[in-house]
């Protein structure tokens, strides 16, 4: 009796393990969006003025001017303008800027006068502009459309004339792992507008100011836009191992200044212009300047956070995302997915991981995220090998579907990282940084710029609302040593719960201070009445503290100072809009003030320079607008965005619909497509061998007895 | 004694059954494509759709050739479950083969679209119609989507065409996903 009831068991358990067989799900790629977003259609705002191959009217030179004192450069560009055609025409061009640039310098040469351009409120710049276009007088207006992308327009410009337009910004130099480095963005990228964002004639108009009138399709030989490039580089101590990876490079002088130009002369506007370099020997950096404005006192001050040694590390769930859109067609997508898998071959087997990719639709790898078994890491490098680039750029659910999952694994001290692949190319960055806002810092944030010339705004939103840091990947080469230095930075602790303390009153930005990472630098700027005494930036690594301090009254003057700190102080202002703290309105208001203050061009005020005394184009001449053309950023496939469905459907749409917005796409349910039977027949086979050999014994056991 | 007996007979009986009825599937597969080829050829003839057996629910309406891969397939007409067991099918919902829009075709991964995994840009298609033309088409995008977040273009100024199947190619389960290969008309 015991022995049946032992035999039964045994059997029963037979049976379980081979069901369990069936039942076991390994490898089941799934998509777990909390909020279904209907069938992927979106609008690519192309709109159908040509493909810029026509002759354009409008022939643009640009040249940039750079000089780098300490750690702040200025930048001035100038513009020229010249009209080939026989007509007057309006010229509008789009042009990017580094995210934390601040524009404060608007000149228009109209032949022998230079006319100094006034920052006014934008609908007052607006006014002003329209008048002159109307009565056949030179203008040129700047306005901001992004933090990082602003358009200037130049009316009345006669036949055969040039006019000339100089802009003037400045920006902090970024220092990372004990190298700075300068970033001038040169094309602006198309942007993808997501369709529901279009829900007024006022998100229509954005849409249409950010993309632009027409991409020219690349031709070899041909130079869409040139620009010429000097760098003045006096960083405050002799640099060494200059590098700019996306450019040649002619590098002249000693001691310590530079002078770098353009090896070939002119370049295509087509992609990023990036410089880095060192300091020769370990001498100490300075980290402090300061500016007097008035009463006012302002500080800028870079603490380099030390290199951490690798501690334990602690259990971690990475979830990566990697954008599969258009504009991410050609080097950016083998970039993207060099990238990806280089980072889940570092994964151990201790860490949780998941992939979701999208374009207008999305795909999640796993449920939810999964031991990094190296079964599950095959899977997921299968997965990005298969990417390919296509359709629209349907970043928010993504980004959603990544920030939603941190709930299910681990416990508190799980780290929680999401590196993020993407050109960025959207036009709702302000949804994005609100997702990430919602999400309460359960995850950090590494976004990974990808290509020649990523949207970088997005980028630093990104990174700072999700307290991480981001990267650029501009080319294949790059791969391999940004990635092993981003995932080396975040297997070491990092300073957190980072406080800066000053002695005297100093009203500091930034307001929300982001983790260090090992290797990372934070800028702090402060304005204040009396500049005196130390600055301490404070934190922990793990359970150590840490601190570091500065002399203030080591600050070495610079002019740019001040502008800066009110830059800063915008992206604060921003920071609380999205976070809710402060009243949409008033944001506005404080900005539209630190704009005006400062002479900045804000999303609230505009520079405006008019040529008040001479009337030129006849009231009888007709004026023709035109949108100057721009490259696609190098490495794009025209193709891909321009000859793709996506876009082709856009652009019919667009076309079609005018100021609607209408689906561009039909949603196709699929049929179940697997029988799976070599499983089945498995399965069955094994359940037959163990019900035969359990016969055998059976037999076996008679035949002894 | 006699229940453990009785046990392994079954374990052994069930294991039999689903082997058998696994084993059917690609049986009937193949033996279903030579009935439908030949129902396809007469279609042809008679330009009328011809039943391959008495008692189907569907008929042949193109045969579909990957000449690369050496896919030729009879597809069927109707989208449901028991059609995909004898070939691939034209889904309802979408346009018809050859039409404006775009066609959809859906076929098991591990039978009849078994080498689609294969298929690359630039890839020709043709599909023939039981009105003997032909029509072949180029594959210009490979995707990888969830059953119920695939959508094809509206526009109808261009002859589409979209195999599908499950993916991943080579999983032993089922999964929302599905592997699409789109082709436009040359």
């Amino acid at each position: 009796m015991l022995t049946s009831h032992r035999l039964i068991a045994v059997s029963a358990i037979a049976l379980g393990a081979a069901l369990a067989v069936t039942a076991s799900t390994p490898l089941v790629a799934q998509d777990a969006v909390e909020e279904d977003q209907g069938p992927g259609g979106g609008v690519l705002m192309l709109r159908a003025k040509g493909d810029g191959t026509a002759v354009s009217a409008i022939q643009l030179g640009t040249d940039m001017d750079v000089t780098v004192s300490g750690q702040v450069a200025r930048i001035r560009v100038t513009q020229a303008f010249r009209n080939t055609s026989t007509k007057w025409v309006e010229a509008s061009y789009l042009y990017p800027l580094p995210e934390d640039g601040a524009v404060d310098t608007l000149k228009m040469v109209v032949g022998q006068r230079v006319i100094i351009g006034k920052i006014k409120r934008r609908e007052e710049a607006q006014k002003i502009y329209e008048k002159a276009v109307k009565d056949g007088r030179k203008a040129s207006l700047v306005e901001q459309q992004r933090p990082n992308m602003f358009t200037n327009r130049v009316a009345n410009v006669g036949p055969g004339e040039t006019v000339i337009v100089q802009i003037e910004y400045q920006m902090p130099v970024r220092q990372v792992g004990g190298a700075f480095s300068l970033r001038l963005p040169l094309v602006v990228g198309e942007r993808y507008v997501p369709p529901h964002t279009i829900v007024s004639q006022a998100a229509l108009r954005d849409a249409r100011t950010i993309t632009a009138g027409a991409i020219v399709r690349p031709v070899p030989g041909q130079m869409l836009n040139p620009v010429s490039i000097a760098v003045h580089l006096s960083p405050g101590f002799t640099p060494a191992g200059l590098k700019s990876p996306y450019h040649r490079i002619a590098v002249e002088g000693q001691g310590a200044s530079r002078e770098i130009r353009l090896a070939g002369g002119q370049v295509a506007a087509d992609r990023d212009f990036e410089l880095s370099w060192r300091a020769a020997s370990n001498e100490p950096v300075v980290g402090a300047f300061k500016q007097k404005v008035g009463s006012q006192t302002y500080v800028m001050a870079t603490v380099v956070s030390p290199i951490t040694a690798t501690a334990p590390p602690p259990p971690r769930e990475m979830v990566f995302v990697i954008d599969n859109s258009g504009s991410m067609g050609g080097d950016s997508m083998v970039e993207a997915k060099a990238s990806l898998e280089h980072a889940l071959r570092t994964l151990r087997p201790q860490d949780h991981f998941n992939v979701i990719r999208f374009d207008d639709t999305m795909t999640q790898l796993f449920e939810h995220s999964v031991r990094a078994t190296p079964e599950q890491v095959q899977t997921a490098i299968r997965f990005a090998r298969s990417l390919e680039a296509t359709g629209g750029t349907e970043m928010l659910p993504a980004l959603k579907a990544a920030l939603a999952d941190a709930a299910t694994v681990g416990d508190a001290s799980t780290v929680r990282q999401i590196i993020f692949l993407t050109d960025g190319d959207i036009s709702n960055e302000e949804e994005m940084a609100a997702a990430i806002a919602a999400d309460q810092g359960k995850s950090h944030l590494f976004p990974v710029g990808i290509g020649s010339a990523p949207n970088n705004y997005l980028m630093a939103r990104m990174a700072t609302m999700g307290r991480g840091t981001y990267t650029n990947i501009g080319s294949a080469e790059e791969v391999s040593p940004k990635m092993t230095a981003l995932l080396d930075a975040l297997q070491r602790p990092a300073v957190q719960d980072v406080k800066v303390t000053v002695s005297g009153k100093v009203d500091l930005t930034p307001k929300i201070l982001p983790d260090i990472y090992s290797g990372q630098s934070l800028v702090v700027l402060g304005r204040t009445d009396k500049l005196q005494g130390t600055m301490t930036v404070s934190g922990r690594i793990g359970a150590r503290l840490w601190s570091s301090t500065l002399d203030l009254s080591q600050a070495v003057d610079s002019p740019a100072v001040a502008k800066l700190w009110a830059r800063k102080r915008i992206d604060d202002i921003e920071t609380e809009r999205t976070l809710g703290s402060l009243d949409s309105a008033k944001a506005d208001e404080e900005i539209a003030d630190i704009g005006l203050d400062h002479s900045l061009v804000t999303s609230q005020t505009s520079l405006i320079a008019e040529d008040r005394k001479d009337p030129r184009r006849p009231a009888n001449e007709p004026l023709t607008r035109e949108e100057l053309p721009l490259n696609l950023p190098a490495g794009w496939d025209f193709d891909k965005l321009i000859g793709g469905e996506a876009a082709r459907l856009a652009m019919t749409n667009a076309a079609a619909h005018g100021s609607s917005v209408a689906d561009t796409a039909e949603a196709v349910e699929l049929p179940e497509t697997a029988t799976n039977f070599a499983a089945t027949l498995a399965n069955g086979l094994l359940l037959a061998l163990i019900g035969g050999l359990g016969l055998l014994w059976q037999r076996r056991r008679k035949v002894a007895r | 004694m006699r229940a453990a007996t009785l046990a392994f007979a079954g374990v052994a009986a069930f294991g039999l059954f689903e082997a058998a009825s696994a084993a059917i599937i690609p049986a009937k597969a193949v033996v279903a494509q030579v009935l439908l080829e030949r129902a396809f050829d007469r279609s042809v003839a008679t330009h009328q759709p011809v039943k391959p057996w008495p008692w189907a629910d569907m008929a042949p309406i193109a045969r579909i050739t990957i000449p690369r891969l050496g896919l030729r397939e009879v597809a069927l007409d109707s989208g449901s479950g028991q059609a995909l067991a004898f070939g691939p099918t034209f889904l309802p919902t979408a346009a018809a083969p050859g039409a404006p829009g775009t066609a959809v075709a859906a076929a098991h991964r591990d039978t009849h679209f078994r080498g689609l995994g294969e298929a690359k840009i630039g890839d020709t298609i043709i599909v023939e119609g039981i009105d003997g033309r032909s029509t072949s088409y180029r594959v210009d995008s490979l995707q990888v989507t969830r059953w119920d977040r695939f959508a094809v273009s509206s526009d109808r100024s261009a002859a589409r065409l979209a195999l599908v199947t499950c993916y991943t190619f080579g999983a032993v389960t089922h999964g929302p996903m599905r592997y699409v290969v789109q082709a436009s008309k040359i």
